[in-house]
């Protein structure tokens, strides 16, 4: 869903919080502060998020954390969760190999 | 490129369904399946499922797996194990990963039956070693044998904490506790009985806190949570654990959906997207693409695997192997199957509704939603248990869940559910119960047990389901305990039942004082293995 | 600055529309940036490999990319007060035959002729720079200057620092047309409805431009172009130089982060089926690996765990329309990069504020005017 967002809206200052050290990607190892933080540097949404701290671009490319780092960023917008889109998804469903990618071979 | 009529991404229950329905109505079909062993969960739930007979009640999820498999694999499909789907591309194509390599097939038809992932839920050490959702412990014990820790905590009282905590104790692990954020176990109450018999405590209204540990899970640190979700100061209790489990519901597994450019909608904000599609066909915006199973919305299998009947059969339909008519036919009969399941207090569409009262007007049990257990005093509230001379059926079936194998399995007529399914089963009084116990080892809930008020001598029998290993001995004295788990009384084993039809439940026979019949609902050996301390 | 009227308005959040804003910010001028899609950088902007080469560009562009590598790319990062991950580390363009030699020998020349140092290497010092090469590499042109960034964090880069100038980013915001007023371009139409004015509009939108162009009655020759990308999971540092091949068979470099980023292509790029958004091919992605594999072989066990597709705007003759036009004053043009624009983002960006500011720009760029396209004949 694509809603009109102003980047310049007033988000307030930013709050440091006591779980701002809260490991959300465990992938990547990015917190829950610098999440918050990204939000606060104009980073409004899931994909600008990941492009920025890298948080979901890790081996499970954002299966286990996707969820959380939504909620993180609609409730540092005060936006409803339902605005803020899920990740895009792309192939491969699991990390492959080179070679194995590679390598197509005909089913006969 | 290889072309299927039908291609089926995932070999799970609503998938081998789908496959089974479509090539028995002449579909050339294809599996795909990223694991070494098909059935997707199904191998993993050593539980009896619920529902009626066409449903499979009563029957361990494994054997409904492999007779799944058997009938697809009879019907000609073809099933690809260690073959994860790598993507989906225009037109109904996949590209699929077996032995090292990669191939392109193409099919008229795709039913995305791919399920769904667990959620996490983060807290102070969520990363540690010993933290692991609640279905990666179940496929450790279930699927590799392997015990995931010696003393869990359980964190979710839905059905599948529930359930795994279950596995948990029979696989000889201690359960320090069920934890749940929510103010009322959110699962089957008869599922929390069977942990809350065994001693296991249940905190309603509590979270984690944090897990401790420098390398691995050595404790965990819960408390109280308030109307927002904060911990209310001053409430925080230790528990020592090695291992903490995480139930906290289910992500459908929709990427592939995704890919193929279906519509997608999000019923509950923040919950996931799932895709617009036919409730019951799982028929998508896209043209020739299915979802059926929980990657559509999250039931249980029992429902995925009528919801993989109803897209086999759209899909044939659709590839002109069955009429309009022919298929209008079966889904008629379907969804009669399909609507069954979803009635009662647990369907989808009453979910996050609290209720305080059965369809028939009985009081809801508040210790059952807090605590796990029917208070003393309460299970007598309930039709399924009465006060009869002689031995008797006590069914302590309190909520409206789609269930009835215990009407069948009386041979009697002791056990009235009726036609509505979710009705509490009622025991009539009057017909006489000789005792057999197919009553108590057909109950997928563990709910049934016989009662014998007076066997002589001020003494009572209680015999109860058991499904922990080794099996007591004729003979054995231990302690009776109550429904939450607490000693009342010695009590000697008096009898042990097993046969081919209660399908590995054992029946336990054993003596209590009279006055105990009505607490003692579960019995232990003298050794403290699991529980409070 | 009204909530809808400024002195510019850019119409597209890219790497180039954002650097454009961050240049104007820095004048003192108030800028509102008009994105169609949810997203800051959506398009090409977060969708290429990430080069930053001089070597290999066509003779006209050349003296932007120069410019670029020498005055804006080593200090870009201090610059916007953030890591953008710029490697200075060279680029090897690697052959395996005398044909490839030939063509790359050729493409050393041009670059020669207008002033950049490229120079052609044999087996042994392409495998001293890069000891991964595959046996079969048989010589290599380089290009010691040459680089690459990470084109998604130079795009936010340029977005966080033009936000925190003052520049007004609304994104969600489909621009339907472009409208005169008293001679001049001056009203920029939103599809709900909203009318935002400004003194010089911008238009950076990639190949969508087209469909804004023509309610000023302009149309930019150009087509879209599917590209692919992979990206591994992290690996050890192995290394860090832009990497292509004389048959473009592939191009890609390592990240920061040990990730290998790769572009190539199926060769039916040019024939797919546009749906409206990127889709990737299924072919594309294995012929990649292939190509990779056979200059890399070490990177065989390396997993893939993301693919990705977007569209080239590529022009008719493959440089960009960058500058004003005399049919319309207060319109500036940038769009049909045709590939390559991620490279001289921030060049472009600098130019397209200077155009919008009605200054006379640091580089020449007559040769990128909108008024080029005649019949071949």
């Amino acid at each position: 869903m694509v809603v009109i967002n102003d980047r310049s809206r007033d988000l307030g200052p930013f709050m440091p919080a006591d779980d701002d050290g809260l490991i959300i990607c465990r992938c990547e190892e990015i917190t829950k502060g610098e999440i918050r933080r990204a939000v606060h540097d104009g980073m409004f949404n899931l994909h600008e998020v990941r492009r920025f701290l890298r948080c979901g671009m890790g081996l499970c490319q954002g299966q286990t954390c996707g969820r959380l780092v939504r909620s993180i960023v609609a409730r540092e917008l005060g936006t409803p969760i339902a605005q803020i889109d899920e990740a895009t998804a792309r192939a491969p469903m699991r990390p492959i190999e080179m070679s194995v990618f590679a390598k197509e071979v005909e089913d006969v | 490129m290889k072309r299927y009529d039908l291609i089926v991404v995932g070999a799970g229950p609503a998938g081998l369904s789908a496959a089974a329905e479509a090539a028995a109505h002449g579909l050339g079909v294809a599996v795909f399946d990223e694991n070494s062993r098909p059935g997707g969960q199904l191998f993993k739930q050593i539980h009896k499922f619920f529902g009626s007979k066409e449903h499979k009640a009563k029957i361990r999820g494994y054997d409904i797996g492999a007779g799944l498999l058997r009938e697809a694999e009879g019907l000609g499909v073809k099933v690809y194990l260690n073959s994860p789907v790598t993507g989906m591309y225009l037109d109904r194509e996949i590209v699929a990963e077996t032995d090292g390599a990669v191939s392109h097939y193409r099919a008229d038809a795709i039913v995305v039956a791919t399920g769904a992932s667990e959620n996490m839920v983060a807290f102070d050490g969520w990363t540690l070693p010993g933290v692991m959702g609640a279905g990666a412990a179940q496929t450790m014990m279930n699927i590799n044998r392997v015990r995931p820790g010696s003393r869990v905590l359980m964190l979710g009282s839905g059905n599948v904490g529930l359930v795994v905590g279950y596995q948990l104790l029979q696989a000889g692990c201690e359960l320090a506790a069920v934890v749940d954020a929510a103010p009322r176990v959110g699962g089957y109450g008869v599922h929390a009985a069977k942990l809350a018999r065994c001693g296991v405590p249940f905190f309603l209204s509590h979270t984690i806190v944090k897990a401790e540990g420098e390398t691995r899970v050595t404790g965990v640190v819960i408390g109280r949570v308030d109307e927002t979700w904060n911990i209310v100061p001053g409430t925080q209790k230790h528990f020592d654990a090695d291992t903490i489990c995480v139930a906290a519901g289910l992500s459908p597994s929709t990427r592939l959906l995704l890919m193929a450019g279906c519509e997608m909608y999000e019923p509950v904000p923040g919950g996931g997207r799932l895709p617009v599609c036919d409730e019951f066909t799982g028929k998508t915006s896209v043209q020739g693409i299915y979802a059926a199973g929980d990657v559509s919305g999250i039931e249980e299998a029992s429902s995925a695997m009528i919801e993989g009947r109803a897209a086999g059969a759209a899909a044939a339909a659709e590839l002109g192997y069955i009429s309009g008519g022919e298929l209008k036919a079966r889904l008629d009969k379907l969804e009669t199957a399909l609507a069954s399941l979803r009635e009662g207090m647990f369907a989808p569409k009453n979910r996050g509704k609290v209720f305080v009262k059965t369809d028939e007007g009985y009081d809801i049990s508040d210790s059952l939603l807090r605590n796990g257990y029917l208070a003393d005093g309460e299970a007598t509230k309930y039709p399924g248990v009465k006060s009869v001379a002689g031995i008797h059926p006590v069914i302590e079936c309190t909520q409206n869940i789609p269930c009835n194998p215990c009407q069948d399995a009386c041979p009697k007529g002791c056990i009235k559910v009726g036609t509505n399914i979710v009705s509490l089963p009622a025991v009539d009084e009057k017909a006489g119960c000789i005792g057999c116990g197919m009553c108590v080892a057909s109950c997928s809930g563990q709910a049934v047990f016989l009662v014998n008020e007076d066997v002589g001598g001020g003494f009572a029998t209680v015999t109860a389901p058991y499904e922990f290993l080794p099996v007591p001995q004729k003979g054995e004295r231990g302690v009776a305990l109550d429904r939450s788990g607490a000693p009342v009384c010695e009590a000697e084993i008096v009898d042990v039942r097993t046969s081919p039809s209660f399908d590995r439940t054992f029946l336990l026979t054993f003596r209590v004082p009279g006055e105990q019949c009505s607490r003692a609902r579960f019995w232990r050996r003298e050794v403290r293995r699991f529980g409070r301390d | 600055m009204s909530a809808t009227t400024a002195d510019v308005i850019i119409i597209g959040a890219g790497a180039i529309g954002s650097a454009a804003a961050y240049n104007l910010t820095k004048k003192g001028l108030s800028v509102i940036v008009l994105e169609r899609s949810g997203y800051i950088g959506n398009g090409g902007s977060s969708r290429n490999g990430g080069g930053v080469r001089q070597s290999g560009r066509d003779p006209r562009e050349l003296p932007l990319a120069m410019y670029g590598v020498k005055n804006l790319w080593p200090s870009l990062s201090e610059e916007l007060g953030m890591d953008v991950e710029y490697y200075q580390r060279g680029n090897l363009r690697l052959g395996k035959t005398e044909e490839h030699l030939r063509i790359l020998r050729g493409l050393t020349q041009n670059a020669n002729e207008c002033g950049l140092d490229v120079r052609m290497i044999d087996a042994a010092e392409a495998r001293e720079i890069c000891p991964y090469l595959s046996g079969e590499v048989i010589g290599a042109s380089w290009c010691p200057t040459d680089g690459h960034a990470n084109p998604m964090l130079v795009t936010l880069a340029f977005y966080r620092a033009a936000r925190r100038n003052g520049a007004r980013f609304i994104t969600g915001c489909e621009v339907t047309a472009i409208q005169k007023s008293r001679g001049r371009a001056r009203r920029v139409v939103s599809s709900t409805g909203e009318i935002f004015e400004a003194d010089s509009v911008v238009l950076v939108a990639g190949y969508d431009s087209n469909a804004v162009l023509a309610s000023l009655g302009f149309f930019v020759p150009m087509s879209p172009l599917l590209m692919e990308v992979l990206v591994t999971e992290e690996m050890p540092p192995m290394f860090y130089q832009m990497l292509g091949t004389a048959m473009a068979d592939f191009y890609g470099h390592q990240s920061s982060h040990g990730s290998f980023v790769f572009g190539g292509s199926s060769g039916y790029e040019a024939y797919n089926r546009n749906n409206g958004t990127p889709v990737s091919s299924s072919i594309t992605a294995p012929s990649m690996c292939r190509a990779v594999l056979g200059y890399f072989p070490a990177l065989s066990e390396a997993k893939i765990v993301r693919t990705w597709a977007g569209w080239i705007d590529e022009c008719a003759d493959h440089v960009p329309v960058i500058g004003l036009t005399d049919e319309v004053p207060g319109f500036v043009f940038g769009c049909a990069f045709s590939g390559h624009g991620f490279g001289i983002s921030p060049v472009a960006g600098m130019l397209l504020a200077e155009l919008a500011a009605g200054e006379t720009t640091t580089l020449d760029v007559s040769a990128f005017a909108y008024d080029r396209f005649k019949a071949k004949i």
